[in-house]
């Protein structure tokens, strides 16, 4: 088995997949560590501006303003209530930073990478996983070597447990990168590590009020343990989707385009219909495990991470189960 | 002689309809069996049921007396194969390619791959992408590929698609010196019935995926059609007719034709040299798969 994992592993280096996601990585966290250094800048001159005062390094300052701009849109009468309610879950956290003295903003390639995966795991984390696993077997299908490998003499159960062993091992690398990347960039750009900075977790949004019940202090190297530990589970899962939409179509375009349709697709859906009591069962809604660590707040109602942990690992055991199923089962007609 | 590879009633419908019909035929150890027939007669589909690709509906496959169905594992390591084209991995080297096939079976040493480079004679650009191979070196990366394991079973399917004169040439070789001093068994589909009798022993002949025939080559082959240019065609019909039985037909006004085989060939020939019938030209017509099937099926077009 060891053998069949290597071969698989080899091809996808050699296919230079990797090298492509590689690259969309480092372009993107690029753009991403610059657009945050700028805004942090923007938002330090805006508030010196607007006070009069020099030390606007001060964070309490830039979160001091930022409550008052939180406030002023509460009193917005053209901002709806559903939009309310998720800026006085935001002004509570600000408070409670606040009041326990702890800063939420700043520079630290620490903080960075904790944000990067938080911004990326619902969509641009799934894209990649996509781009890696939408073609481990159409692609095979697709140029034929199919055939070369399901006439040796393994079972194709084997076969296919390689690849999604293989493409586990795969993720992981996908999330180092994701984290070595950032971490480079971020010494470069912000210089300051501070992975012994402390964070504030255990926020929960429980009707729509914030919930400061089970709030702890942890170190921020804890904090970004927990949120790539997070990043990589949803990383298996979306995987596992995606190797089981590539065993049942023939070409890797159709898997790739399907999957990132059915992602995209099922974020817009949870928008618009958020009412909707299904709509929480669909793994689209549930990618966004690290927002429950962090406290955001969540469009439908009732999720927890219990909650939408089960449902992802509900989703990606289903879709294991059927790519097996239809792999050791279907005739290779092309 | 042992079989090495057996199918009973074997039968395929997809969708509700059949492709394969109840074909049964058995190869001994050693054979070159060939498997003719014209395209989109189930050739390709019933070599996929032999490898695994495909599971009949109907029926069993042995493979050296194990069935492929119950233990494939076993069955499948007695066998390699080229099933329509050579299945490369282009991005890989023609080394990594059959590395990687290497790793896919048990005790399979190293110095396997350079022996089967050097017998489909790739060793100098083995090292190379496939991608930048021409299409005969990707059709012996493919040989190499079948040939891996050392093979009981070599299964080969229209192996010289695609390939020049020369590429052909030295392919029949290979096939007949895998067969004569490895004893290899081979299993060969081909839609020219001048391929499979040039180096098939026996074959099977399939046709709407029914095996309308099986018999020795030389057999198929016991009737071909000889024209002879002679200055007396009177004469030359009732010589064939009187001292070797053969009705001739008149075709032009030097020459005749009739169906006879190569032993009393030499004797009709030699007959004719010493009367005064004046022999000119002796000609043998190939007989093509279209006639081959006319005569087997009564004339029912293959279309």
């Amino acid at each position: 088995m060891v053998k069949l994992i290597e071969n698989e592993i080899m091809k996808t280096f050699y296919k230079k997949r990797i090298h492509v996601i590689a690259g969309i990585l480092l372009v993107l966290i690029a753009l991403f560590a610059y657009g945050e250094h700028y805004t942090l800048t923007r938002t330090q001159d805006r508030v010196s501006e607007q006070l009069g005062i020099e030390n606007a390094e001060d964070w309490k300052n830039i979160i001091g303003q930022q409550l008052l701009d939180l406030e002023r849109r509460l009193d917005n009468p053209y901002i709806p209530e559903e939009g309310k309610a998720s800026i006085r879950v935001r002004a509570e956290q600000l408070r409670f930073y606040l009041d326990n003295d702890v800063s939420p903003i700043g520079s630290s390639a620490a903080r960075f990478m904790g944000q990067l995966m938080e911004q990326s795991i619902f969509l641009f984390l799934p894209l990649l996983i996509i781009l890696l696993a939408g073609d481990m077997v159409s692609g095979e299908v697709n140029t034929g070597t199919i055939k070369l490998i399901l006439t040796r003499p393994v079972k194709r159960w084997r076969i296919l447990l390689a690849k999604l062993l293989a493409l586990s091992m795969l993720e992981m690398f996908v999330i180092f990168m994701m984290a070595l990347f950032s971490y480079v960039i971020a010494m470069l750009v912000f210089g300051y590590s501070g992975f012994n900075e402390p964070v504030i977790t255990g926020f929960r949004v429980v009707e729509s009020q914030l919930d400061t019940s089970a709030v702890r202090t942890i170190p921020q190297w804890q904090y970004l343990m927990m949120t790539y530990a997070i990043g990589y589970f949803v990383a298996f899962v979306i995987g596992a989707l995606s190797l089981m939409v590539s065993v049942i179509v023939r070409s890797t375009s159709a898997s790739i385009g399907i999957m990132m349709s059915t992602l995209i697709g099922g974020s817009f859906l949870s928008l618009f219909i958020s009412d909707w009591k299904v709509t929480r069962y669909l793994f689209t809604v549930n990618l966004n495990l690290t927002s429950y660590i962090s406290g955001s707040f969540q469009i439908i109602e009732g999720l927890s991470m219990t909650f939408s942990t089960l449902v992802l690992l509900g989703w990606a055991l289903g879709a294991i189960s059927i790519a097996f199923l239809v792999f050791t089962q279907k005739d290779i007609l092309a | 002689m042992e079989t090495v590879l057996s199918l009973k009633n074997v039968s395929k419908n997809i969708k509700g309809r059949p492709i394969i019909k109840n074909i049964s035929f058995e190869v001994k150890r050693g054979q070159i069996y060939g498997f003719l027939g014209p395209n989109g007669a189930g050739k390709t589909m019933t070599l996929r049921m032999i490898v695994g690709l495909i599971r009949p509906s109907s029926g069993s496959i042995e493979i050296c007396g194990v069935n492929t169905r119950k233990d494939f594992v076993r069955a499948m390591s007695n066998v390699g194969c080229i099933i329509e084209n050579p299945e490369l991995y282009e991005y890989l080297t023609g080394r990594d390619n059959l590395e990687l096939l290497r790793k896919m079976e048990p005790d399979i040493p190293q110095s396997r791959i350079e022996d089967v480079v050097e017998l489909v004679g790739l060793t100098l650009r083995i090292n190379d992408k496939v991608g930048t191979y021409s299409l005969g070196m990707k059709q012996r990366l493919g040989i190499a590929q079948a040939l891996m394991k050392g093979p009981e079973l070599l299964i080969l399917d229209e192996p010289t698609n695609g390939l020049d004169p020369a590429g052909i040439k030295e392919f029949r070789s290979l096939v007949k010196s895998l067969s004569k001093d490895q004893g290899m068994t081979i299993f060969v589909s081909s839609h020219l019935l001048s391929e499979i009798q040039m180096i098939c022993d026996e074959v099977a002949i399939i046709l709407h995926g029914k095996i309308i025939k099986t018999s020795k080559v030389i057999d198929l082959t016991i009737d071909q059609k000889i024209t002879w240019q002679v200055t007396n065609v009177q004469k030359a019909m009732k010589l064939l007719l009187d001292d070797f039985g053969i009705e001739a037909v008149k075709e032009t006004e030097e020459t005749l034709s009739a169906f006879t085989d190569d032993f009393r060939l030499t004797a009709i020939n030699s007959a004719m040299m010493s009367s005064d019938i004046g022999l000119k030209y002796v000609f043998k017509k190939q007989k093509s798969l279209e006639d081959l099937f006319m005569e087997l099926t009564g004339g029912e077009t293959i279309g």
